[in-house]
Protein backbone atom coordinates (compact mmCIF):
# COMPACT_ATOMS: atom_id res chain seq x y z
CA UNK A 1 0.00 0.00 0.00
CA UNK A 2 1.46 3.66 -0.84
CA UNK A 3 1.14 4.78 2.93
CA UNK A 4 3.84 2.42 3.84
CA UNK A 5 6.25 2.73 0.99
CA UNK A 6 9.40 3.43 2.74
CA UNK A 7 11.17 5.98 0.39
CA UNK A 8 7.74 7.85 -0.27
CA UNK A 9 8.60 9.56 3.10
CA UNK A 10 11.32 11.00 1.88
CA UNK A 11 10.16 14.59 -0.03
CA UNK A 12 7.78 15.23 3.13
CA UNK A 13 10.61 15.90 5.67
CA UNK A 14 13.37 16.80 2.87
CA UNK A 15 12.21 21.00 2.84
CA UNK A 16 12.76 21.24 6.39
CA UNK A 17 16.07 18.81 6.35
CA UNK A 18 17.51 20.92 3.17
CA UNK A 19 16.46 24.44 5.22
CA UNK A 20 18.19 22.86 8.91
CA UNK A 21 21.08 21.66 7.34
CA UNK A 22 21.95 24.85 5.14
CA UNK A 23 21.14 27.48 7.73
CA UNK A 24 21.65 25.80 11.15
CA UNK A 25 24.02 22.88 10.70
CA UNK A 26 26.35 24.59 8.14
CA UNK A 27 27.09 27.31 10.42
CA UNK A 28 27.42 24.99 13.16
CA UNK A 29 30.49 23.19 11.39
CA UNK A 30 31.89 26.67 9.37
CA UNK A 31 31.57 28.11 12.89
CA UNK A 32 34.14 24.87 14.47
CA UNK A 33 36.06 26.08 11.32
CA UNK A 34 36.43 29.92 12.16
CA UNK A 35 37.07 29.61 15.97
CA UNK A 36 40.63 28.30 14.73
CA UNK A 37 41.10 30.54 11.92
CA UNK A 38 42.93 34.07 11.46
CA UNK A 39 40.04 35.63 10.14
CA UNK A 40 39.94 39.99 9.34
CA UNK A 41 38.51 42.59 7.99
CA UNK A 42 42.39 43.43 7.33
CA UNK A 43 42.68 40.37 5.67
CA UNK A 44 39.99 38.69 4.23
CA UNK A 45 41.87 35.28 3.97
CA UNK A 46 40.73 32.78 6.11
CA UNK A 47 43.87 30.52 7.57
CA UNK A 48 44.00 28.59 9.88
CA UNK A 49 45.75 29.90 13.40
CA UNK A 50 44.92 26.97 16.34
CA UNK A 51 44.36 28.24 19.60
CA UNK A 52 45.64 32.33 18.40
CA UNK A 53 41.65 33.61 18.68
CA UNK A 54 41.02 32.19 22.37
CA UNK A 55 45.21 33.55 23.29
CA UNK A 56 45.10 36.82 22.14
CA UNK A 57 41.40 36.97 24.02
CA UNK A 58 42.90 35.79 26.90
CA UNK A 59 45.65 38.04 26.67
CA UNK A 60 43.19 41.27 26.19
CA UNK A 61 41.52 39.86 29.70
CA UNK A 62 38.45 39.32 27.22
CA UNK A 63 37.61 35.32 27.62
CA UNK A 64 37.99 34.61 30.96
CA UNK A 65 35.58 37.59 32.54
CA UNK A 66 32.95 36.92 29.96
CA UNK A 67 32.58 33.14 30.72
CA UNK A 68 32.26 33.84 34.12
CA UNK A 69 29.62 36.79 33.25
CA UNK A 70 27.59 34.40 31.05
CA UNK A 71 27.14 31.89 33.71
CA UNK A 72 26.54 33.87 37.03
CA UNK A 73 24.21 35.52 34.61
CA UNK A 74 22.94 32.27 33.22
CA UNK A 75 22.73 30.76 36.87
CA UNK A 76 21.13 33.58 38.11
CA UNK A 77 18.56 33.95 35.19
CA UNK A 78 17.29 30.58 35.86
CA UNK A 79 17.03 30.52 40.18
CA UNK A 80 14.97 33.90 39.46
CA UNK A 81 12.67 32.36 36.84
CA UNK A 82 12.32 28.97 38.53
CA UNK A 83 11.42 30.13 41.52
CA UNK A 84 8.87 33.14 40.58
CA UNK A 85 7.01 30.67 38.05
CA UNK A 86 6.76 28.01 40.28
CA UNK A 87 5.30 30.10 42.87
CA UNK A 88 2.93 31.54 40.87
CA UNK A 89 1.92 28.37 39.31
CA UNK A 90 0.89 26.62 42.78
CA UNK A 91 -0.73 29.64 43.31
CA UNK A 92 -2.42 29.78 39.99
CA UNK A 93 -3.06 26.03 39.63
CA UNK A 94 -6.83 25.15 39.44
CA UNK A 95 -8.48 26.75 36.47
CA UNK A 96 -10.83 29.25 37.71
CA UNK A 97 -12.01 32.82 36.29
CA UNK A 98 -9.99 34.48 38.63
CA UNK A 99 -6.76 32.48 38.39
CA UNK A 100 -7.43 33.14 34.49
CA UNK A 101 -7.24 36.62 34.93
CA UNK A 102 -4.11 36.19 36.75
CA UNK A 103 -2.17 34.10 34.82
CA UNK A 104 -3.52 36.62 31.66
CA UNK A 105 -1.87 39.36 33.57
CA UNK A 106 1.35 37.27 34.35
CA UNK A 107 1.57 36.37 30.62
CA UNK A 108 1.88 39.87 29.59
CA UNK A 109 5.81 40.59 30.43
CA UNK A 110 6.14 37.58 27.79
CA UNK A 111 4.84 39.85 24.87
CA UNK A 112 7.34 42.16 25.16
CA UNK A 113 10.58 42.36 23.61
CA UNK A 114 13.63 41.39 25.72
CA UNK A 115 14.79 44.61 24.09
CA UNK A 116 11.89 46.62 24.90
CA UNK A 117 11.73 45.11 28.46
CA UNK A 118 15.42 46.23 29.25
CA UNK A 119 14.29 49.79 28.58
CA UNK A 120 11.11 49.76 30.59
CA UNK A 121 13.65 48.32 33.62
CA UNK A 122 16.48 51.30 32.78
CA UNK A 123 13.81 53.43 33.60
CA UNK A 124 12.56 52.07 36.67
CA UNK A 125 15.69 51.47 38.39
CA UNK A 126 16.66 54.43 37.17
CA UNK A 127 18.43 56.42 40.06
CA UNK A 128 15.71 58.80 39.83
CA UNK A 129 13.18 56.46 39.02
CA UNK A 130 10.58 54.50 40.77
CA UNK A 131 12.07 51.90 42.63
CA UNK A 132 14.76 54.27 44.23
CA UNK A 133 11.62 56.29 45.11
CA UNK A 134 9.93 53.57 46.42
CA UNK A 135 12.72 52.58 48.34
CA UNK A 136 13.68 55.86 49.60
CA UNK A 137 17.35 54.94 48.05
CA UNK A 138 19.02 56.99 45.01
CA UNK A 139 20.86 53.75 43.73
CA UNK A 140 22.25 53.25 40.21
CA UNK A 141 20.96 49.98 40.31
CA UNK A 142 22.48 49.33 36.70
CA UNK A 143 25.87 51.45 37.21
CA UNK A 144 26.86 49.73 40.46
CA UNK A 145 29.09 46.83 40.05
CA UNK A 146 27.38 45.54 43.21
CA UNK A 147 24.07 44.68 41.66
CA UNK A 148 24.12 45.05 37.91
CA UNK A 149 24.68 41.61 36.86
CA UNK A 150 21.67 40.61 39.14
CA UNK A 151 19.49 42.92 37.82
CA UNK A 152 20.31 42.88 33.70
CA UNK A 153 19.62 39.00 35.17
CA UNK A 154 16.26 39.77 36.79
CA UNK A 155 14.86 41.43 33.63
CA UNK A 156 15.30 38.56 31.72
CA UNK A 157 13.69 36.36 34.19
CA UNK A 158 10.91 38.77 34.24
CA UNK A 159 10.39 38.61 30.51
CA UNK A 160 9.96 35.05 30.31
CA UNK A 161 8.53 34.13 33.82
CA UNK A 162 5.46 34.00 32.18
CA UNK A 163 5.35 31.11 29.82
CA UNK A 164 7.82 29.05 32.61
CA UNK A 165 4.39 29.23 35.17
CA UNK A 166 2.35 28.30 32.30
CA UNK A 167 4.74 25.46 31.87
CA UNK A 168 4.71 24.19 35.42
CA UNK A 169 1.07 24.67 35.43
CA UNK A 170 0.71 22.16 33.15
CA UNK A 171 3.16 19.96 34.67
CA UNK A 172 1.22 20.82 38.15
CA UNK A 173 -2.17 18.94 36.52
CA UNK A 174 -0.67 16.69 35.17
CA UNK A 175 -0.66 14.66 38.61
CA UNK A 176 -3.10 12.18 38.78
CA UNK A 177 -5.44 13.34 42.06
CA UNK A 178 -5.83 9.82 43.59
CA UNK A 179 -2.00 10.39 44.20
CA UNK A 180 -2.38 13.17 46.12
CA UNK A 181 -5.82 12.16 48.03
CA UNK A 182 -3.65 8.54 48.96
CA UNK A 183 -1.12 10.79 50.62
CA UNK A 184 -3.43 12.97 52.59
CA UNK A 185 -5.54 9.98 53.61
CA UNK A 186 -2.06 8.70 54.84
CA UNK A 187 -1.57 11.26 57.21
CA UNK A 188 0.83 13.86 54.70
CA UNK A 189 0.38 17.48 55.46
CA UNK A 190 1.13 20.17 52.79
CA UNK A 191 4.55 20.40 53.09
CA UNK A 192 5.06 16.78 52.72
CA UNK A 193 2.67 16.33 49.86
CA UNK A 194 4.85 18.98 48.13
CA UNK A 195 8.04 16.99 49.35
CA UNK A 196 7.08 13.29 48.46
CA UNK A 197 4.49 14.24 45.55
CA UNK A 198 4.02 17.19 43.49
CA UNK A 199 7.99 17.98 43.70
CA UNK A 200 8.54 14.18 41.82
CA UNK A 201 5.82 14.30 40.00
CA UNK A 202 6.81 17.79 38.60
CA UNK A 203 10.15 16.28 37.32
CA UNK A 204 9.30 16.22 33.14
CA UNK A 205 8.48 20.25 33.84
CA UNK A 206 10.80 21.05 36.00
CA UNK A 207 14.12 19.46 33.49
CA UNK A 208 12.35 21.08 30.95
CA UNK A 209 12.36 24.87 32.74
CA UNK A 210 15.89 24.09 34.07
CA UNK A 211 17.67 22.93 31.02
CA UNK A 212 15.74 25.74 28.75
CA UNK A 213 16.20 28.88 30.81
CA UNK A 214 19.85 27.76 31.68
CA UNK A 215 20.59 27.25 28.14
CA UNK A 216 18.46 30.73 26.87
CA UNK A 217 20.37 32.65 29.39
CA UNK A 218 23.55 31.52 28.06
CA UNK A 219 23.22 33.37 24.96
CA UNK A 220 22.37 36.63 26.67
CA UNK A 221 22.39 39.61 24.62
CA UNK A 222 19.55 41.72 23.80
CA UNK A 223 18.58 42.72 27.70
CA UNK A 224 22.37 43.85 28.16
CA UNK A 225 22.23 45.66 25.10
CA UNK A 226 19.38 47.88 26.03
CA UNK A 227 20.70 48.33 29.88
CA UNK A 228 24.32 48.12 30.27
CA UNK A 229 26.16 47.28 26.91
CA UNK A 230 28.40 45.25 28.98
CA UNK A 231 29.30 47.52 31.86
CA UNK A 232 30.07 48.94 34.02
CA UNK A 233 33.26 48.57 33.17
CA UNK A 234 33.33 44.94 32.26
CA UNK A 235 30.31 43.46 34.82
CA UNK A 236 28.01 42.41 32.53
CA UNK A 237 29.94 41.79 29.30
CA UNK A 238 29.05 38.14 28.50
CA UNK A 239 30.27 36.18 25.72
CA UNK A 240 27.73 37.22 22.88
CA UNK A 241 28.80 40.90 23.89
CA UNK A 242 31.65 40.75 23.46
CA UNK A 243 31.16 39.02 19.82
CA UNK A 244 29.76 41.54 18.66
CA UNK A 245 32.11 44.46 19.69
CA UNK A 246 34.96 41.74 18.41
CA UNK A 247 32.99 41.44 14.99
CA UNK A 248 32.23 45.17 14.79
CA UNK A 249 36.02 46.03 15.25
CA UNK A 250 36.73 43.25 12.41
CA UNK A 251 37.81 40.49 14.26
CA UNK A 252 35.88 37.88 12.85
CA UNK A 253 37.61 34.90 14.13
CA UNK A 254 37.77 35.95 17.51
CA UNK A 255 34.38 36.84 17.01
CA UNK A 256 33.60 32.83 16.12
CA UNK A 257 35.79 31.84 19.09
CA UNK A 258 33.57 33.29 21.15
CA UNK A 259 30.39 31.90 19.95
CA UNK A 260 31.98 28.52 19.69
CA UNK A 261 32.69 29.04 23.47
CA UNK A 262 28.85 29.88 23.80
CA UNK A 263 28.35 26.39 22.13
CA UNK A 264 30.28 24.70 24.79
CA UNK A 265 29.09 26.18 27.49
CA UNK A 266 25.63 24.88 26.23
CA UNK A 267 27.21 21.49 25.94
CA UNK A 268 28.60 21.82 28.62
CA UNK A 269 25.41 22.81 30.89
CA UNK A 270 22.99 21.14 28.94
CA UNK A 271 23.91 17.05 28.71
CA UNK A 272 24.63 16.60 32.38
CA UNK A 273 22.00 18.47 33.58
CA UNK A 274 19.72 16.60 31.35
CA UNK A 275 21.24 13.07 31.73
CA UNK A 276 21.02 13.98 35.71
CA UNK A 277 17.53 15.39 35.69
CA UNK A 278 16.12 12.56 33.69
CA UNK A 279 17.64 10.15 36.21
CA UNK A 280 16.40 11.57 39.53
CA UNK A 281 12.98 11.67 37.63
CA UNK A 282 13.48 7.60 37.21
CA UNK A 283 14.37 7.44 40.66
CA UNK A 284 12.02 9.60 42.25
CA UNK B 1 -10.29 33.48 54.14
CA UNK B 2 -7.19 31.76 53.33
CA UNK B 3 -8.34 32.60 49.62
CA UNK B 4 -8.68 36.02 50.66
CA UNK B 5 -4.79 36.47 51.50
CA UNK B 6 -3.62 34.41 48.65
CA UNK B 7 -5.29 37.00 46.19
CA UNK B 8 -4.33 39.91 47.73
CA UNK B 9 -0.87 38.81 47.94
CA UNK B 10 -1.25 37.89 44.49
CA UNK B 11 -2.36 41.47 43.70
CA UNK B 12 0.45 43.35 45.66
CA UNK B 13 3.03 41.14 43.26
CA UNK B 14 1.34 41.82 40.50
CA UNK B 15 1.76 45.61 41.16
CA UNK B 16 4.95 45.95 40.79
CA UNK B 17 5.83 42.95 38.35
CA UNK B 18 2.83 44.16 35.70
CA UNK B 19 1.21 47.07 36.64
CA UNK B 20 3.88 50.00 37.38
CA UNK B 21 5.88 48.95 34.19
CA UNK B 22 3.36 48.76 32.06
CA UNK B 23 2.47 52.12 33.50
CA UNK B 24 5.41 53.82 33.49
CA UNK B 25 5.28 53.25 29.35
CA UNK B 26 2.35 54.73 29.07
CA UNK B 27 2.28 57.28 31.13
CA UNK B 28 5.79 58.63 30.10
CA UNK B 29 4.82 58.25 26.53
CA UNK B 30 2.40 60.94 26.81
CA UNK B 31 4.76 63.61 28.44
CA UNK B 32 7.18 66.45 26.98
CA UNK B 33 11.18 65.38 26.94
CA UNK B 34 11.77 67.24 30.40
CA UNK B 35 8.81 66.04 32.39
CA UNK B 36 9.11 62.16 31.38
CA UNK B 37 13.17 62.67 32.29
CA UNK B 38 11.85 62.74 36.07
CA UNK B 39 10.68 59.17 34.88
CA UNK B 40 7.44 59.23 38.03
CA UNK B 41 4.48 57.62 37.66
CA UNK B 42 2.11 60.67 38.45
CA UNK B 43 0.21 61.90 35.45
CA UNK B 44 1.37 64.50 33.01
CA UNK B 45 1.27 68.07 33.83
CA UNK B 46 1.63 69.04 30.53
CA UNK B 47 0.35 66.28 27.39
CA UNK B 48 2.39 66.07 24.86
CA UNK B 49 1.02 62.49 23.05
CA UNK B 50 0.30 63.86 19.20
CA UNK B 51 4.20 65.21 19.23
CA UNK B 52 5.60 62.50 20.72
CA UNK B 53 3.77 59.37 18.53
CA UNK B 54 4.15 62.05 15.44
CA UNK B 55 7.88 62.11 16.10
CA UNK B 56 8.09 58.28 16.41
CA UNK B 57 6.04 57.63 13.24
CA UNK B 58 8.22 59.90 11.04
CA UNK B 59 11.69 59.87 12.77
CA UNK B 60 11.45 56.31 14.34
CA UNK B 61 10.67 54.09 11.14
CA UNK B 62 8.00 52.67 13.25
CA UNK B 63 5.85 52.18 10.14
CA UNK B 64 8.48 51.00 8.18
CA UNK B 65 9.40 48.65 10.94
CA UNK B 66 5.91 47.19 10.95
CA UNK B 67 5.92 46.29 7.33
CA UNK B 68 8.84 44.65 7.54
CA UNK B 69 8.41 42.59 10.52
CA UNK B 70 5.02 41.48 9.01
CA UNK B 71 7.26 40.81 5.70
CA UNK B 72 8.87 38.10 7.87
CA UNK B 73 7.31 36.95 10.95
CA UNK B 74 4.45 35.84 8.32
CA UNK B 75 6.82 33.84 5.78
CA UNK B 76 8.25 32.28 9.18
CA UNK B 77 5.79 31.33 11.06
CA UNK B 78 3.93 29.54 7.62
CA UNK B 79 6.64 27.95 6.38
CA UNK B 80 8.02 26.70 10.07
CA UNK B 81 4.45 25.21 11.29
CA UNK B 82 3.49 24.04 7.53
CA UNK B 83 7.17 22.50 6.64
CA UNK B 84 7.57 21.03 10.14
CA UNK B 85 4.52 19.57 10.42
CA UNK B 86 5.12 17.68 6.93
CA UNK B 87 8.37 16.35 8.30
CA UNK B 88 6.93 15.41 11.74
CA UNK B 89 4.70 13.13 9.71
CA UNK B 90 7.55 11.51 7.84
CA UNK B 91 9.40 11.27 11.13
CA UNK B 92 6.45 9.97 13.15
CA UNK B 93 5.38 7.02 10.54
CA UNK B 94 8.56 5.83 8.56
CA UNK B 95 11.47 3.59 9.70
CA UNK B 96 13.93 4.67 7.67
CA UNK B 97 17.47 4.67 9.53
CA UNK B 98 18.05 7.90 7.16
CA UNK B 99 15.24 9.66 8.47
CA UNK B 100 15.71 8.90 12.31
CA UNK B 101 19.42 10.11 11.65
CA UNK B 102 17.95 13.24 10.29
CA UNK B 103 15.28 13.32 13.51
CA UNK B 104 17.78 13.06 15.69
CA UNK B 105 20.00 16.01 14.29
CA UNK B 106 16.80 18.04 14.26
CA UNK B 107 16.49 17.59 17.89
CA UNK B 108 19.92 18.93 18.68
CA UNK B 109 19.15 22.05 16.75
CA UNK B 110 16.90 23.01 19.17
CA UNK B 111 19.74 22.49 22.29
CA UNK B 112 22.38 24.24 20.17
CA UNK B 113 22.80 28.23 19.87
CA UNK B 114 22.55 28.76 16.16
CA UNK B 115 26.15 30.21 14.67
CA UNK B 116 25.66 33.98 13.90
CA UNK B 117 28.89 35.16 12.25
CA UNK B 118 28.95 31.96 9.72
CA UNK B 119 25.53 32.77 9.27
CA UNK B 120 26.66 35.87 7.72
CA UNK B 121 29.40 34.40 5.74
CA UNK B 122 27.45 31.44 4.26
CA UNK B 123 24.28 34.45 3.47
CA UNK B 124 27.00 36.66 1.77
CA UNK B 125 28.31 33.31 -0.40
CA UNK B 126 24.80 33.00 -1.24
CA UNK B 127 24.52 36.42 -2.21
CA UNK B 128 21.65 36.90 0.28
CA UNK B 129 23.01 38.84 2.77
CA UNK B 130 21.69 42.33 4.28
CA UNK B 131 18.01 41.38 3.07
CA UNK B 132 14.94 40.07 4.65
CA UNK B 133 14.81 36.75 2.40
CA UNK B 134 18.65 35.43 3.86
CA UNK B 135 17.09 36.89 7.47
CA UNK B 136 13.47 34.23 6.95
CA UNK B 137 15.46 31.35 5.41
CA UNK B 138 17.48 31.55 8.75
CA UNK B 139 14.77 32.05 11.53
CA UNK B 140 12.92 28.81 9.41
CA UNK B 141 15.89 26.71 9.50
CA UNK B 142 16.65 27.55 13.25
CA UNK B 143 13.23 27.32 14.71
CA UNK B 144 12.34 23.98 12.39
CA UNK B 145 13.63 21.78 15.25
CA UNK B 146 11.30 22.81 18.11
CA UNK B 147 7.74 22.38 15.69
CA UNK B 148 8.89 19.18 14.67
CA UNK B 149 10.00 17.71 17.62
CA UNK B 150 6.96 18.73 19.10
CA UNK B 151 4.82 17.54 16.34
CA UNK B 152 6.36 14.18 15.77
CA UNK B 153 5.56 13.11 19.47
CA UNK B 154 2.37 13.75 18.80
CA UNK B 155 2.15 11.41 15.05
CA UNK B 156 3.55 9.14 17.00
CA UNK B 157 1.15 9.11 19.97
CA UNK B 158 -1.94 8.97 17.16
CA UNK B 159 -2.98 5.24 15.64
CA UNK B 160 -2.62 5.14 11.42
CA UNK B 161 -5.85 4.28 11.15
CA UNK B 162 -7.45 6.94 10.12
CA UNK B 163 -4.66 7.94 7.76
CA UNK B 164 -5.04 4.10 6.02
CA UNK B 165 -8.95 4.53 6.14
CA UNK B 166 -7.88 7.71 4.19
CA UNK B 167 -5.79 6.64 2.02
CA UNK B 168 -8.12 3.06 1.32
CA UNK B 169 -11.19 5.51 0.25
CA UNK B 170 -8.64 7.21 -2.65
CA UNK B 171 -7.38 9.76 -1.15
CA UNK B 172 -4.00 10.88 -2.13
CA UNK B 173 -0.97 11.85 0.39
CA UNK B 174 -1.41 15.41 -0.11
CA UNK B 175 -4.99 14.95 1.17
CA UNK B 176 -4.53 12.62 3.66
CA UNK B 177 -2.36 15.06 5.24
CA UNK B 178 -4.60 18.28 4.68
CA UNK B 179 -7.89 16.70 5.81
CA UNK B 180 -6.33 14.10 8.15
CA UNK B 181 -2.88 15.15 9.89
CA UNK B 182 -3.17 18.95 10.18
CA UNK B 183 -6.33 18.89 11.73
CA UNK B 184 -4.78 15.69 14.35
CA UNK B 185 -1.71 18.08 15.00
CA UNK B 186 -3.64 21.35 15.69
CA UNK B 187 -3.30 21.76 18.89
CA UNK B 188 0.50 21.16 19.25
CA UNK B 189 0.65 23.16 16.13
CA UNK B 190 -1.05 26.15 17.54
CA UNK B 191 1.27 26.12 20.36
CA UNK B 192 4.41 26.13 18.47
CA UNK B 193 3.09 28.67 16.19
CA UNK B 194 2.48 31.12 19.06
CA UNK B 195 5.66 30.63 20.70
CA UNK B 196 7.18 31.66 17.48
CA UNK B 197 5.10 34.37 17.03
CA UNK B 198 6.36 35.89 20.02
CA UNK B 199 10.09 34.90 19.61
CA UNK B 200 9.67 36.20 15.54
CA UNK B 201 8.46 39.57 16.12
CA UNK B 202 11.05 40.21 19.32
CA UNK B 203 13.80 38.52 17.54
CA UNK B 204 16.70 41.56 18.06
CA UNK B 205 19.82 39.51 17.95
CA UNK B 206 19.79 37.73 14.24
CA UNK B 207 18.10 41.35 13.23
CA UNK B 208 21.16 42.83 14.39
CA UNK B 209 23.83 40.92 12.35
CA UNK B 210 21.56 39.43 9.33
CA UNK B 211 19.46 42.69 8.38
CA UNK B 212 21.24 46.06 6.98
CA UNK B 213 20.21 49.01 6.96
CA UNK B 214 16.99 50.80 7.89
CA UNK B 215 15.11 49.70 4.60
CA UNK B 216 15.10 46.09 5.94
CA UNK B 217 14.78 46.85 9.52
CA UNK B 218 12.01 45.56 11.95
CA UNK B 219 10.45 47.01 14.78
CA UNK B 220 13.06 45.75 17.34
CA UNK B 221 16.16 46.81 15.47
CA UNK B 222 14.29 50.39 14.47
CA UNK B 223 13.83 50.34 18.28
CA UNK B 224 16.82 50.30 19.26
CA UNK B 225 18.67 52.44 16.54
CA UNK B 226 16.31 54.93 17.45
CA UNK B 227 16.92 54.41 20.99
CA UNK B 228 20.68 54.56 20.34
CA UNK B 229 20.61 57.78 18.35
CA UNK B 230 20.05 59.51 21.95
CA UNK B 231 22.09 57.63 23.71
CA UNK B 232 23.92 59.81 25.77
CA UNK B 233 20.71 60.98 27.86
CA UNK B 234 17.32 58.63 26.30
CA UNK B 235 14.77 60.54 24.79
CA UNK B 236 12.26 58.45 27.14
CA UNK B 237 8.93 59.73 26.08
CA UNK B 238 9.99 58.89 22.65
CA UNK B 239 11.57 55.87 23.71
CA UNK B 240 8.62 54.30 25.52
CA UNK B 241 6.46 55.62 23.04
CA UNK B 242 8.16 53.23 20.56
CA UNK B 243 8.01 50.58 22.64
CA UNK B 244 4.45 51.04 23.16
CA UNK B 245 3.79 50.88 19.47
CA UNK B 246 6.59 48.04 18.90
CA UNK B 247 4.57 45.78 21.64
CA UNK B 248 1.05 46.99 20.56
CA UNK B 249 0.61 44.61 17.70
CA UNK B 250 1.42 41.53 19.84
CA UNK B 251 -0.69 42.49 22.61
CA UNK B 252 -3.62 43.21 20.40
CA UNK B 253 -3.29 39.65 18.95
CA UNK B 254 -2.95 38.19 22.42
CA UNK B 255 -6.07 40.26 23.67
CA UNK B 256 -7.84 38.60 21.19
CA UNK B 257 -6.61 34.92 21.45
CA UNK B 258 -6.04 35.26 25.24
CA UNK B 259 -8.12 32.13 25.71
CA UNK B 260 -7.07 30.11 23.37
CA UNK B 261 -3.56 31.08 24.02
CA UNK B 262 -3.35 30.42 27.37
CA UNK B 263 -5.52 27.09 27.46
CA UNK B 264 -3.45 26.05 24.65
CA UNK B 265 -0.29 26.40 26.20
CA UNK B 266 -1.13 25.17 29.73
CA UNK B 267 -2.65 21.88 28.05
CA UNK B 268 -1.88 21.20 24.84
CA UNK B 269 2.02 21.35 25.09
CA UNK B 270 2.79 18.48 27.03
CA UNK B 271 0.19 16.19 25.44
CA UNK B 272 1.17 13.69 23.03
Amino acid sequence: MVMRNRAAWLPWALPAIVLVMVFFVAPFLLNVRFAFSSWTSFRAEITWNGLENFSTLIDQDLLANAVTVTVVYAILCMAIQNTVSLSLALALQRTSRINTIFRSAFFLPTLISPLAAGYIWRGLLAPDGAVNSFLGLEWAWLGEPATALVVVAFIDAWKWSGLITLVYIAGLNSIPKSLLESATVDGAGPWTRFRRVVFPMLAPALTFNVAVTLVGALSAYDVIAATTGGGPGDHTRALNVVMRQQWGQGFFGSASALGFTVTLLVIATAVPLVWWLRRREVTG
Amino acid sequence: MKALVKYAALTLFAIPWVIVPIWLVVVNSFKPAGEAAELGLGLPRTWAIAENYGIVLDRGGYLMGLVNSLKVTVPIVVAVVLLGAAAAWAFGRSRSRWLQAAYFVMGLSILLPPSIIPTVYLLRALSLDGGSLGYVLTMTGCRLGIVIFLATGFVRAFPRDLEDAAAIDGASRPQVFVRVLLPLLRPVLFVGGVILIINVWNDFFFALFLLQGSANATLPLSLFQFASGTLQSLNWNLVFAHVLLTTLPLVAVYVVAQKRVLAGLTEGALKG
